[in-house]
């Protein structure tokens, strides 16, 4: 089956509708502007045939969708210091100085979203600015539906030679509770039925879409999957280096030993049911998220599944010492998108949106160096960036 | 900009072995190896040489550093230069010494010498820039010691060892790839699928190999550690819920169980509702005295160790387990029930 993806330019971009308890802002490519409290990022997308961009009944990956070059929308929340489980981490996006290097958002124009957050808990909350956000994210891209596209790209995985490796991609996707939520067609990823073999353009295609809110380098916002540079590059090799067998989607922070060995050897087994020879395994996320990929890599090195892992490093900047928090002797393979635990120099931006203390009570404008493990996606552990790490 | 030059007593010519026990000696502007140095040095000027004798600052480091690093702090240099030290030990000791002590004070500094020189291992942050093993080497070592030399001095960032030709110091530093993690990724797959296993991430990890198993545990004092933030009812010494910054001891006070409302967890990285109504389940202390009466456990330790296992780096989180252990190895503990999250 085919999917399309029609690309338009971002002067199509159409301001959105006021919402209740949202201010809205458009900030042009390289402000010099700090935007603070950063839930998602995301794309703006549009199907011309009526069917939602971020379906929650499916299927996503067929027909077409339109998609707005050069926009991203950003969601921005302070959450009430009320008492609960689960704690959303600082997430700077800066668009310009140092930091701006660290993020592919400093290049475009931002429709930021700044909620002030009514009551009713921080579950009905975010759930609440996830929706409002994708709402959004839909709403902006309707210019697109009169105009004409700059590009129209095909996804389609037609047969390729046998003899090039089967290569699939293994994406992991966290559910550690409220606000540490990655969604599945709007299901949390615990309750998705992981590990289980999807179309990557259903990846692609608004399927997937974030709700995680831990350190905002090792997240994986929604854009990242709109944009998902590992399943670009697998089509694109389809055929030349390789055949792209398929995408794996399983669950991060599965909650017992036992529960996380399964969850691995199962993901194992599903690369196997898709022909793989080989699986890029990405990981979300950091803490017990890192166990689960690294166990997932053993077992499908196990059953005789080659594997790369891609991963962030957390290691002090003074240190030489080890700087993976797992490690399984079968990770010879990995890719690292760099140390979070690097300080950014300081900047001090003319604006700041989103919240103007950070989470830490520190003044967002004068903030001083700050490390990389708080600004978005800079470390992300899909490989959508070209940050890394070497020894020096 | 100001350069200052380190050299042993040999090379600044204050005379061989029997003059090995010289003490730290300001010398101005370049002398000995200095002067060809300074030809190599664009821009930057070898405004004073530290000399001392190679027995004297082996058997008198740290008032031997203490000197220089005064005097070093006198002239404020834009960059510090020790050696060639080329194969020989104690200079090359020296230099590396003087360099990692002058780098931790904000002095760029940079040393150089053969790559089996013992020095190479104590250049903490500072570079050390290869040689050959012996004077032979002086040649081919002055331009590279200068071009990194002028290169700190002027403040320009530099790049990986490779780039610049200094030793690896095995820092990790973040740099921008040319192409992404995920290029990376199936570029590194389809390199192991074709027999060829790379990684950017060495597979060196600090491995703990496990002790041999307790004989007799019927006879073994056991310690409860655990990393899940459980402390007293109302954190009184304020542990971290994320990036815990230290670990703490509580006197369990022959307590049989952690009752509910004595104890809780204030861990920032799961959900502690559960947790909280029976903090036994997280460190089972309820259980362990159950072992402790049925003589199946020797003695339960009386201190709990505890600490928050959420976003630590893992250089200090190395440095809570090795203070832990030793306290319980003084206590003497033979086994430890860790709980972890």
């Amino acid at each position: 089956m085919a999917w399309e993806l029609a690309t338009y330019p971002a002067d199509l971009l159409r301001e959105p509708e006021p919402v209740e308890g949202v201010e809205v802002e458009i900030v042009p490519a390289g402000s010099p502007v700090r935007v603070t409290h950063v839930l998602d990022a995301v794309e703006p997308r549009i199907r011309p045939d009526g069917r939602a961009a971020f379906p929650i009944n499916g299927p996503a990956g067929e027909g077409r969708t339109n998609r707005l070059d050069g926009v991203v929308v950003l969601s921005c929340l302070d959450f009430p210091g009320e008492e609960r489980p689960l704690h959303e981490q600082e997430s700077i996006v800066d668009f310009g100085g140092p930091g701006a290097s660290l993020t592919p958002f400093a290049d475009m124009t931002a429709v930021v979203l700044t909620f002030s957050p009514g009551g009713g808990g921080h579950v009905a909350i975010d759930a609440d600015a996830r929706r409002t956000t994708l709402a959004v994210a839909e709403e902006v891209a309707r210019g697109t539906l009169d105009a004409e596209p700059d590009e129209v790209e095909s996804f389609e995985l037609g047969s390729a030679d046998e003899s090039l490796p089967a290569v699939a991609a293994l994406i992991q996707l966290s559910d550690l509770g409220a606000l540490y939520i990655q969604y599945v067609y709007g299901v949390p990823a615990g309750e998705a039925g992981l590990p289980r073999a999807v179309d990557p353009a259903e990846l692609l295609d608004g399927a997937i879409t974030c709700g995680e809110y831990h350190w905002a380098a090792m997240r994986n916002p929604t854009w990242f999957f709109q944009r998902n540079e590992l399943i670009r590059t697998l089509y694109r090799e389809h055929g030349r280096t390789l055949r792209f067998a398929g995408v794996v989607l399983m669950r991060g922070y599965e909650q017992s030993a036992a529960d996380k060995q399964l969850a691995a050897e199962r993901a194992a087994a599903v690369a196997g049911e898709i022909g793989a020879e080989g699986v890029v395994i990405t990981t979300d996320a950091g803490g017990n998220s890192h166990t689960d990929v690294m166990l997932t890599c053993r077992a499908c090195e196990q059953a005789g599944i080659r594997t790369t892992v891609v991963l962030a490093e957390e290691t002090d900047p003074e240190s030489t010492k080890p700087i993976l928090t797992d490690w399984v002797r079968e990770a010879d393979s990995i890719v690292s998108t760099g140390n979070v635990e690097e300080l950014v120099d300081a900047w001090t931006p003319e604006r700041i949106i989103g919240g103007e203390l950070l989470l830490d009570g520190t003044p967002a404008a004068e903030a001083g160096p700050i490390p990389v493990r708080n600004y978005l996606g800079a470390a992300n552990q899909m490989g959508q960036l070209a940050l890394s790490a070497r020894t020096e | 900009m100001k350069a200052v030059h380190y050299l042993n007593q040999f090379f600044a010519g204050m005379g061989g072995e029997e003059q090995a026990e010289t003490p730290p000696t300001r010398l101005d502007g370049a002398v000995g190896p200095g002067r060809g140095l300074q030809a190599e040095l664009e821009g930057v000027e070898i405004v004073a040489t530290l000399a001392c004798g190679d027995d004297y600052f082996a058997e008198h480091e740290d008032e031997a550093l203490a000197v220089l690093l005064e005097m070093l702090a006198e002239i404020a240099p834009d960059v510090l230069v020790a050696g060639p030290a080329f194969g020989s030990g104690r200079y090359g000791y020296a230099c590396a010494r003087l360099a990692a002590s002058a780098a931790g004070r904000g002095i760029p500094a940079v040393a150089a010498m053969h790559e089996e020189n013992p020095g190479v291992s104590e250049a903490g942050s500072a570079y050390v820039v290869p040689t050959a093993v012996n004077v032979a080497g002086m040649r081919d070592a002055l331009p590279r010691l200068g071009a990194l030399a002028a290169a700190l001095a002027s403040g320009r960032e530099l790049g990986s060892a490779q780039e610049e030709g200094y030793f690896v110091r095995g820092f990790r530093r973040n740099y921008v790839a040319e192409e992404t993690g995920a290029e990376r990724a199936v570029e590194l797959l389809l390199s192991k699928l074709a027999g060829e296993t790379r990684t950017e991430v060495g597979g060196d990890m600090d491995r703990v190999e496990p002790p041999p198993p307790v004989a007799d545990l019927s006879s073994a004092l056991v310690a409860l550690v655990t990393e899940a933030g459980c402390v007293p009812q109302g954190n009184p010494d304020h542990l971290q819920s994320v990036r815990a910054q230290g670990w703490f001891r509580y006197d369990l006070g022959g307590a049989d169980t952690l009752a509910s409302g004595h104890y809780e967890s204030v861990h920032g990285g799961f959900d502690v509702t559960l947790a909280n109504e029976d903090p036994n389940r997280l460190v089972p202390l309820d259980t362990v005295r159950g072992l402790e009466r049925a003589g199946r456990v020797g003695r339960v330790h009386e201190s709990l160790y505890t600490t928050t296992g959420n976003g630590t780096p893992v250089v200090l989180a190395t440095k809570f387990g090795e203070e832990i252990a030793g306290e319980l190895r003084d206590s003497g503990v033979q086994a430890v029930l860790l709980s972890g999250t």
